[in-house]
């Protein structure tokens, strides 16, 4: 029982990982339905820029003075940094294949991935980057089961982002510019939406959140990998898709269904068919639910 | 003309000090503490060097200052198009074929293994075009397929001592078999939702080869899988069949060579079918092709079969080429590739496809040279190609003639 | 239609290089594969800067090699996927190099050493551990590095006998390296009356281990094996098992003997054992190594040494022999008998070098020769 409420806790917490992925993986979905395929690197930059500057801070001595200054410095740049990064990325490799076919831009997008995991790995080195600190690394116990101050740092963090996201896209004027880019760029135009705006604010938000993800990552597992945003990018892009992809509580939904599957599965079951389990999950609620599970119904869109 | 060009020199300008500040922080901080400048500079000078270089020619051909050596070129190569236009097709096809079978003789074996992968590749991908280009549904997880081929002849190969051609047609019906498994369950979705299904489906193949242990030795890989065994008579004691491997690459590289020929017709011939123009109708409106009476459950289907097979065949040949597969040649991103090849080379046309092929191949070998910096300029060169020739190197004949209205192309 | 045809100039333009191979003499060729870009970029790197550091102490201690002005390396990227370490080898056949050094991931090695014994190139791989490499018996394959069958052995009676333990929980990462050792481990574990209470799976490229380590946790074994390829992943796991409160002592192999280890997991990585063949630091072979190596790419890992070992006999095999035959050089190679960076160097029959298993403990952020089999004594 206990190593039941232990799991349970590791899921939520993975989960919440993916679902701080999954929501930047959506948000950009759903108003240019491009599979990003770069937001998994986004994410890694993210780690990477967060544990450049904490190092700096530590270097500079000012980690044991402020840390919590240090902290949500670093958290701030990263996510600057990658909303410039996202920006710039949009301007020159999507922009000009928005009129294209919608395969020309997951091309495109997959060669920003490349390059940017390569332009990591190139600038920062093939090794891993640790993170200086052992800061929330601590935790408390209860009976035998141990919760680290991080993961309810993740779990908390995920929930106020979908707050937030939810009341900017539902309730400001940007967020109904938002929508209404997503539907039709064509009219929202008309009404005097700069969709171009729009557009580079919805990448600058989903990088800067992707960011955010990539710093709890490095905190969480204490190290950052140039190749770290490959694989938990498709696991978001799974979590987005069960969870209806351009549905952002659906997104969350998924990433906690994904995490859990996979804790589960390899707690359980057995640890090396883990993904298995979830990609089943996945097959299965699309069989039934074709649109994912908050998804609504979705025109004929076809490659 | 310096007017025209003013917006571009702007924009020019914007991206390289973008650039200037997306690297500062990655190289400018130090973890001591310190901040420098000097290396940033000297690595975004030189890419400051090189763009320039290739801004500059871009300028002046956009401004037909190249014309003189341009317009030669061009003209040869219209005069050429349509002297081979005026031909008849046989005669370039079969030059075409002669390029083809003296290749290795010409070349090294590099240059063989190489032109072996492309190949291989050939009728992978022209498989996958089937699925996405004929069909229109987008497919992320092609490569199992290919994964079931190559095992499928190892397994039955090295367990039960079967020969290639008894293999063959078993690798095909197997990797049919998966298609259909894949095909079935996501025959009601469509778009995005589709292709996370067979990404899913993709990854499940991998990591059930990677870990059944006892059917596929797992991540060790299954060795010593025998090559392609044909039949040669010999003539010294009367007149028998002696059994002759094919190990020498330049050999091989004739059977991959056919295989990718007979895809190349097997496709072509489908496409221009009744089945390729149902396969056509559905990818253009799944709805109104339903409404006309094409059976879209069936055709989409058979989509994933034919595409798998071709997929199949490959993969036996790669089993037999490499004599040794292990799962870390069917993964995700190889599964990506494929679909870059298809959508690189344009979607819907063949020699396009082959082009693509060539170009994603071949790409990263030529890049050798740079070592580390190989993968970089590759995923660069990606994002270029599809800046400039957004509907692929080699844009559909058909689609073109539906979509005369629209503006001049790209690029 | 004629963006058609430039396309297809620009296309036969890219098949050019392929068609033209430049040779020039005097220089003497080697080949060194590796996973330069991918997940083991890491490990590749440290291949690369190994041979690359005795080319240099090479020609600094024994002069140029007769008939040759200088040697030059030709790097080639593996990225651990066997269709690209045998396009790799066939590049470097046609190149014409006289011997390579690699691959890294076994199952690179095992499909690039049949083309390149086609071809008759000597190949020399520097960490390619599984027992197939060499037991295939293909004539110019050689491995510097140990094997899977002797590591296990030792890292079994290191477990039992230095660390008095009943009860092991193993982990590997399904990858040919890992799921070997993890079951030689298990194997020779169970022979010798060791209880393996589990054993587990995570996948290649995972992060988060919680789930297994949970298990382990409930199992509350005396010994987690860790079989994982690499530093990174190991690094990782012994963070979060330290975090989850586990006591267990952790072993692990060979691949995480890089000092990035300690970098990564910190104090989490304080005695932890691992096993991995003896280089004695003390010796002049391994000094000239390392007033090289250090200086250029800093702390030393494990492969790089092997790497270095496996060149430096190359070299002298070709210095030897005085040509480029492939029959020749392995003739020198069998009976070349020196002392490397990492070991004494004298191959077998069939193309191993034999390997020397010692348990090592991590000391403040050190690697410390802790237990040799040999003499059972720990070292202090």
């Amino acid at each position: 029982m206990d190593s039941f409420i232990q799991q349970l806790i590791n899921g939520i917490t993975l989960g919440g990982i993916y679902a701080l992925i999954a929501l930047g993986y959506t948000m950009v979905y759903g108003v240019i339905q491009l599979i990003n395929f770069a937001h998994g690197e986004f994410f890694a930059t993210g780690g990477y820029v967060g544990v450049i500057c904490l190092s700096f801070f530590t270097g500079l001595g000012y980690m044991e003075t402020h840390p919590i200054f240090c902290l949500t410095a670093s958290f701030a740049l990263a996510m600057m940094y990658c909303a410039y990064l996202a920006i710039g990325v949009e301007k020159i490799a999507y922009k000009p294949l928005r009129k294209e076919s919608r395969l020309a831009a997951l091309l495109s997008a997959l060669g920003v991935s490349i390059f940017l995991s390569n332009g990591l790995m190139l600038t920062q080195g093939v090794y891993d980057k640790a993170y200086p600190s052992e800061l929330f690394q601590n935790g408390f116990n209860v009976g035998i089961i141990t919760i680290s101050y991080l993961q309810i740092l993740i779990v908390c963090l995920t929930a106020v982002l979908l707050v937030a996201l939810n009341l900017l896209v539902f309730k400001t004027k940007i967020g109904m510019a938002m929508r209404a880019t997503a539907q039709d760029k064509t009219m929202s135009a008309l009404v005097a939406i700069g969709s171009n705006r729009i557009i580079s604010l919805t990448f600058a938000i989903g990088a800067g959140l992707a960011a955010a993800a990539g710093i709890m990552v490095g905190l969480y597992y204490g190290s950052v990998r140039y190749d770290m945003g490959f694989l938990p990018g498709i696991k978001a892009f799974s979590a987005a898709v069960l969870g209806g992809i351009g549905n952002i509580t659906g997104a969350m939904l998924g990433g906690l269904i994904i995490g859990m599957v996979e804790i589960f599965g390899a707690g359980y079951i057995s640890g090396e068919y883990k993904d298995v389990f979830a990609f089943i999950i996945l097959i299965g609620v699309l069989y039934f639910k074709p649109t994912g599970i908050m998804g609504e119904n979705i025109d004929d869109t076809r490659v | 003309m310096i007017q025209e060009f003013k917006k571009i020199w702007k924009q020019y300008a914007i991206t390289m000090l973008w650039l200037l500040g997306i690297l500062w922080p990655l190289l400018g901080i130090h973890p001591d503490g310190t901040l420098s400048f000097r290396q940033t500079f000297t690595v975004w000078s030189y890419i400051l060097a090189g763009t320039f270089i290739c801004f500059i020619f871009y300028i002046i051909n956009k401004s037909d200052n190249f014309k003189l050596l341009t317009e030669p070129i061009a003209n040869t190569s219209q005069k050429l198009n349509n002297s081979l236009q005026s031909m008849p097709s046989w005669i370039w096809k079969s030059a075409l074929l002669f390029g083809a079978v003296i290749y290795p003789i010409a070349t090294g074996r590099y240059a063989t293994d190489v032109a072996i992968n492309v190949l291989l590749y050939v009728s992978l991908g022209l498989g996958l075009y089937v699925v996405v280009g004929l069909a229109g549904m987008l497919d992320l997880g092609h490569i199992a397929f290919y994964g079931v081929g190559a095992y499928t002849y190892a397994i039955l190969n090295v367990k039960y001592g079967m020969g290639f051609w008894v293999c063959f047609p078993f690798a095909g019906l197997s990797a049919c078999i998966a298609g259909c498994i894949v095909g079935y369950p996501t025959l009601k979705m469509r778009g995005d939702y589709l292709a996370i299904v067979t990404l899913g489906f993709g990854e499940i193949v991998r990591i059930i080869l990677n870990n059944w242990m006892s059917l596929t030795n797992g991540p060790n890989g299954i060795l010593g899988v025998k090559s392609i065994g044909i039949l040669r008579p010999v003539m010294e004691n009367g007149f028998t069949f002696e059994m002759f491997w094919v190990t020498k690459l330049e050999l091989f590289y004739y059977f991959a060579l056919g295989l990718a020929i007979l895809t190349i017709i097997a496709v072509t011939r489908l496409g221009s079918s009744r089945i390729g123009r149902a396969w056509e109708s559905i990818r253009e409106d799944e709805t109104a092709a339903e409404l006309m009476g094409v059976n879209t459950f069936y055709y989409k289907l058979l989509a994933y079969a034919m595409g798998a097979i071709f997929a199949g065949f490959a993969g036996a040949l790669f089993a037999a080429r490499m004599r040794f597969v292990s799962p870390e040649s069917f993964t995700f991103l190889e599964s990506v590739m494929l679909l870059c090849m298809v959508v690189l080379g344009g979607m819907n046309s063949i020699p396009g496809i082959i082009l693509g092929v060539i170009a994603l191949i071949a790409l990263p070998e030529v890049f050798r040279g740079l070592e580390s910096y190989r993968m970089l300029v590759f995923g660069s060169t990606m994002v270029i190609m599809m800046l400039f020739r957004p509907s692929g190197l080699i844009a559909a004949k058909r689609k073109k003639m539906m979509e005369t209205k629209q503006p001049e192309e790209r690029g | 239609m004629s963006k058609k045809s430039l396309s297809i100039v620009v296309m036969s333009l890219l098949v050019i290089p392929f068609i033209i191979s430049t040779a020039s003499a005097k220089t003497l060729k080697i080949g060194s594969m590796s996973p330069l870009t991918g997940p083991y970029a890491s490990d590749g790197t440290d291949i690369k800067n190994g041979v690359l550091t005795a080319i240099e102490v090479f020609e600094q201690q024994e002069g140029p090699i007769p008939g040759y002005d200088k040697i030059e390396l030709f790097p080639q990227d593996t990225v651990c996927d066997p269709r690209q370490a045998v396009a790799a080898a066939n590049k470097l056949i046609n190149l014409e190099v006289v011997g390579v050094i690699g691959a890294y991931c076994s199952s690179s090695t095992i499909p690039a050493s049949e083309t390149l014994n086609e071809a008759k190139i000597v190949m020399i791989t520097p960490a390619s551990t599984n027992e197939q490499v060499t037991d295939r018996g293909l004539p110019y394959m050689f491995r510097m590095c140990g094997r899977d069958d002797d590591q296990a052995p030792a890292a079994a009676r290191f477990i039992k006998e230095s660390l008095n333990a009943k009860t092991i929980f193993i982990i590997d990462d399904k990858t040919t390296y890992s799921q070997g050792l993890a079951d030689g481990v298990s194997k020779n574990a169970k022979a010798i009356g060791l209880n393996v209470v589990n054993h587990d799976h995570v996948n290649q490229g995972d992060k988060d281990f919680s789930a297994v380590l949970t298990k382990v946790k409930a199992a509350n074994p005396d010994i987690l094996y860790m079989s994982l390829q690499g530093y990174s992943p190991a690094a990782l796991m012994t963070i979060q098992a330290k975090r989850m409160g586990i006591t267990s002592q952790i072993v692990t192999q060979d691949a995480v003997f890089q000092p990035k280890y300690m970098e990564v997991a910190k104090d989490t990585s304080e005695g932890v054992y691992l096993t991995y063949g003896f280089t004695d630091p003390t010796t002049p072979e391994y000094k000239a190594f390392e007033a090289k190596y250090v200086p250029k790419y800093g702390k030393i890992a494990a492969y790089a040494t092997y790497a270095y070992d496996s060149t430096i006999a190359l070299l002298k095999a070709i210095k030897a022999a005085g040509s480029t035959d492939a029959d020749k050089i392995k003739a020198e190679l069998m009976k070349l008998d020196f002392k490397g960076a990492s070991k004494h160097v004298k191959f077998k029959e069939n193309g191993d070098s034999g390997s020397s298993y010692i348990a090592f403990k991590v000391e403040k952020g050190e690697f410390v020769p802790y237990w040799d089999p040999a003499t059972g004594l720990i070292k202090k």
